[in-house]
């Protein structure tokens, strides 16, 4: 029974990281029609942002600062960095296919990956961000690693202030239209370059909280720590059906629960070929039900 | 002679390569009601896209009350009092009618009126306002398109663009959303530039008219003269036809 | 007389393309063979390796209009397949003990295993083809790089066949210039006859629009599952000539690297014409030179300068951003050298060279 919750916890905890970040990657989809290839690249900034780089030892600068003000510089670097990307590679492919849009999302995150390695060289860095949540608080025979426990209610307030953004506020009304019918919006007088701008503001906000959750969990930062997180949200993004921030939301704790299940019950000599499986997983959604499990059928792009 | 509300000169619009408007000048007054009739393919929505800045126009000049627009973006061709409903609507289904009447007001600089004149939308459409707070995308056809010219009307354009009002409505919700529009223009002066697939109809509801075809307009003209229906069956085939014609 | 010279002006014209590259391409290999650099003839035989997967990329790229994130896949398959067949015959049990017998006992000479891996990729490719290759747009993308990571992540952890993470060595140096030549322009005359067929032609027609295409009663699935087909042959094919040109492979080396380096090539040549993936391939393997150079550094006076660590994969991704803004149908635009010429040099014959149609 004990086990049983043990694991429940586990799989609400990742499915909270999971879903952070697969809002932020179905946001810049919903508005730009944008799969961003870099948004892996994004997370893995948040965190390189703590640190400066020198010839010996890693000088961890902006990690040390109370976390008030590290939070706000982390999701000020990814906010930068979101917004470059959008005034030279987005703005400018705005036209263009979406396959073009993703190929040249990859190729940003490559240069974004390839310009931390120059900056601040190719090895893992450890770094010990907020050793203190790694304590486990005891409730019952339960053992909750605090960590556990703040991300799944900063993701409770994160999503709960997203959605009262998004239902409430002039913004959120007006990015939901565009996310719907971009070209109509328009012609309403929604601006683009404006929703376009916030979505990917928030969406580099939540990478931010994904990288540092992350980096506190597993303590090392590598230059493609970001990647893996990235693309278990597309996983999950087609899971819960593209396009739907609901689908979003409910996707990335679908794959953490299936994640952790999948961990616990396969057999021993088959668990390093998880990943395989859920990647399996994203290419039979994909053919036998590409609105997503959660979607209605109608949802299709009627010709 | 009145100084035009909307004028639209010699614009010419690509896809491409392809020429689908290939010089095309229309004129709208104030008050006026103004309906363009064509076949399938005659560039006649192409028109309408390009006068609102969704389509960029590869030559020509588009001017609103003498301010030219050709090359706005169509955000901001939206602040300056025309507004267009495309053709099948396009309402956003996972707003409510509310959410969608909205929409068009965020960015009007007279936010003070916006209540006010949200109130008269909904008392003009009795119907929106019985559905204010459903999803748009479970309204009928004909509720669509009212709230689609509600929504229009929101972001305070005196000019209408309409594209195919009658498309996919059953004849009595199309006689509905003519009278509406009819009723725009005499009790608000609302001005309409109207896309309309059936000549006849266009005939009883029209000022004037232009027939375009094949890119071009190619014929010209108040209802009245145009009424005998020879003359604009030509236009509108490019050819005489020995059939009943369009009358 | 007369109609010997036209027919025979006729079939170059048609074939003019492929002609021109395959004879580009050989003149370069000559003038290699002749110099006697060993650093420039590696240089020269990677890229013609690249020059057959870049090929086979496009054979589906270019026609289908779908863009694949994953047919790295079918080069790491190609690779291993050939490691199974030819490597290491003493260490062979060593490495990679869970092979079947036939395997462990197998030395196929090199020539054959490229051509068997070739095969191995394409059924692969059939199979996983029947699933995705049914998909469009974004979906497709996404699935192709699902496959991928599939792929990876298979071959990384099942080291009783694979070896796993560690690098496979022993496998024979085969492929010299000549051999890649050789298989450059096979792939190039294989693309080129697949386009102009009735097969690439109906495809193509696809890329456009699909509706269209449907209703004229093309069927987009078999279609694309044909040109995935063949074009995973080719790339299954780079892989063995790889493995032979390196004599060591890992898993590592067939997984994003390789994916967006391929991608820059046919994205910077020209997504959509044979000669835009040739066009990239060199355009692209020149720029990485240059920069691989600049990062070695180059004496000015007593100091040697150098672009930093990192220099050559920044430079790769520029290139593509620059080329997907500014000029998205790469250097090639649509065209085909081959269209080109034949309007240059022999107007009269204009009508009967047009290989592709600038959609």
């Amino acid at each position: 029974m004990i086990a049983a919750l043990q694991i429940l916890v586990d799989a609400i905890s990742l499915g909270s990281l999971y879903a952070l970040a697969t809002l932020g990657v179905g946001l810049v989809f919903g508005v730009l029609r944008l799969t961003n290839f870099a948004y892996g690249d994004f997370i893995t900034v948040a965190s390189y942002a703590l640190i400066v780089p020198t010839a010996g030892a890693t000088e961890i600068v902006i990690g040390r600062w109370p976390w008030p003000f590290l939070v706000t510089a982390a999701v000020g670097v990814v906010v930068i960095v979101s917004m470059t990307s959008e005034y030279l590679v987005f703005r400018p492919l705005r036209t263009a296919k979406p396959a073009v849009l993703m190929i040249g999302s990859f190729a940003l995150g490559y240069i974004i990956q390839n310009i931390i390695i120059l900056v601040y060289d190719g090895r893992p860095k450890a770094v010990g961000l907020w050793p203190d949540l790694g304590e486990a608080i005891v409730l019952s025979g339960l053992r909750v690693p605090k960590l556990e426990l703040l991300t799944i209610v900063v993701t409770l307030v994160l999503v709960g202030a997203l959605v009262l953004f998004l239902k409430v506020s002039p913004f959120g009304v007006q990015m939901r239209a565009a996310s719907e019918d971009f070209r109509m919006a328009r012609m309403l007088g929604v601006r683009a370059n404006t929703v376009i701008g916030t979505a990917l503001a928030i969406s580099g906000f939540l990478a931010a909280v994904v990288s540092l959750l992350f980096l506190a969990q597993v303590g090392v930062m590598s230059f493609n720590m970001g990647v893996p997180l990235m693309l278990f949200a597309f996983v999950a993004t087609v899971i819960g059906g593209m396009g739907s921030l609901t689908g979003a939301l409910i996707g990335g704790y679908i794959l953490g629960f299936a994640s952790i299940l999948l961990q616990a019950l396969l057999p021993e000599d088959l668990r390093t070929f998880r990943d395989a499986f859920v990647f399996a997983v994203v290419i039979v959604i994909l053919v036998v039900r590409p609105q997503g499990l959660l979607m209605p059928r109608a949802a299709r792009e009627r010709v | 002679m009145t100084k035009p509300l909307l004028q639209i000169d010699d614009v010419h619009v690509h896809y491409g390569r392809l020429a689908a408007v290939r010089g095309v000048s229309m004129r709208v007054d104030p008050g006026e009601i103004v309906c363009v009739v064509g076949p399938n393919g005659a560039g006649k929505s192409t028109t309408l896209l390009a006068t609102v800045g969704v389509l960029s126009a590869t030559r020509g000049a588009i001017s609103i009350g003498g301010f030219p627009i050709a090359g706005m973006a169509p955000e901001k061709v939206a602040q300056l009092g025309i507004s267009m409903v495309p053709e099948g609507r396009h309402i956003f289904g996972t707003l409510t009618v509310e959410e969608n009447l909205r929409i068009g007001t965020y960015q009007r600089p007279d936010q003070r009126n916006v209540e006010r004149e949200l109130k008269r939308i909904l008392d003009e459409f009795p119907v929106l306002a019985e559905r204010r707070g459903t999803n748009a995308g479970l309204l009928s056809g004909g509720e669509q398109q009212q709230l689609a010219i509600g929504r229009a009307l929101l972001t305070g354009a005196k000019i209408l663009l309409v594209d195919e009002p009658s498309l996919g409505l059953a004849p009595m919700m199309i006689e509905r959303v003519y009278d509406i529009l009819t009723g725009l223009r005499d009790s608000r002066g609302i001005t309409l530039l109207i896309v309309e697939e059936s000549a006849e109809r266009a005939l009883d509801v029209a000022d004037r008219i232009y027939v375009m075809r094949r890119g071009l307009v190619e014929l010209a003209g108040t209802s009245s003269e145009l009424e005998d229906g020879a003359r604009l069956q030509q236009a509108y085939f490019g050819f005489e036809g020995e059939a009943e014609g369009i009358r | 007389m007369m109609t010997d010279r036209f027919s025979i002006a006729k079939c170059l014209a048609r074939n003019a393309s492929p002609l021109v590259l395959c004879g580009a391409v050989a003149l370069i290999v000559i003038g290699t063979a002749l110099a006697n650099d060993a650093a420039l003839d590696r240089t020269v035989t990677e890229a013609l390796v690249r020059i057959v997967y870049v090929v086979g990329l496009y054979i589906f790229v270019g026609n289908s209009g779908v863009i694949s994130f994953g047919h790295t896949a079918f080069m790491a398959i190609g690779a291993y397949t050939t490691a199974w067949q030819d490597c290491c015959s003493t260490t062979k049990s060593l490495f990679m003990p869970a092979l079947p017998n036939v395997l462990l006992q197998a030395n196929v000479p090199p020539p054959l295993a490229t051509i068997v891996s070739g095969v191995v990729a394409s059924i692969f490719a059939g199979v996983v083809g029947l699933a995705i290759v049914r998909l469009s747009g974004i979906g497709a993308s996404i699935a192709t790089f699902a496959v991928l990571a599939i792929v990876n992540v298979t071959f990384s952890n099942w080291d009783s066949v694979t070896a796993g993470t560690s690098t496979l060595v022993g496998i024979p140096n085969y492929t010299d210039h000549w051999i890649a030549l050789l298989w450059a322009v096979i792939a190039i005359f294989a693309a080129h006859f697949y386009q102009t067929s009735r097969f690439g032609l109906s495809l193509r027609v696809s890329r456009e629009d699909e509706v269209a295409a449907k209703a004229s009663g093309v069927s987009i699935f078999r279609q694309r599952l044909i040109a995935f087909v063949i074009s995973a042959f080719f790339v299954g094919v780079s892989g063995a000539l790889y493995a032979h040109f390196l004599g060591t492979i890992s898993v590592d080396a067939f997984y994003i690297d390789i994916s967006l380096l391929t991608l820059a090539m046919l994205v910077v040549g020209g997504m959509n014409s044979l000669s835009g993936a040739v066009v990239g391939v060199a355009a692209i393997s020149l720029l990485i030179e240059v920069l691989r150079q600049s990062e070695h550094g180059f004496a000015l006076g007593s100091l040697t300068v150098s672009a930093p660590r990192g220099t050559q994969e920044i430079g790769l991704g520029v290139a593509m951003l620059v080329m997907l803004i500014f000029r998205r149908n790469g250097i090639a635009g649509n065209q085909e050298i081959g269209e080109r010429l034949s309007r240059f040099l022999a107007p009269q014959l204009q009508r009967s060279s047009k290989l592709t149609e600038d959609f």
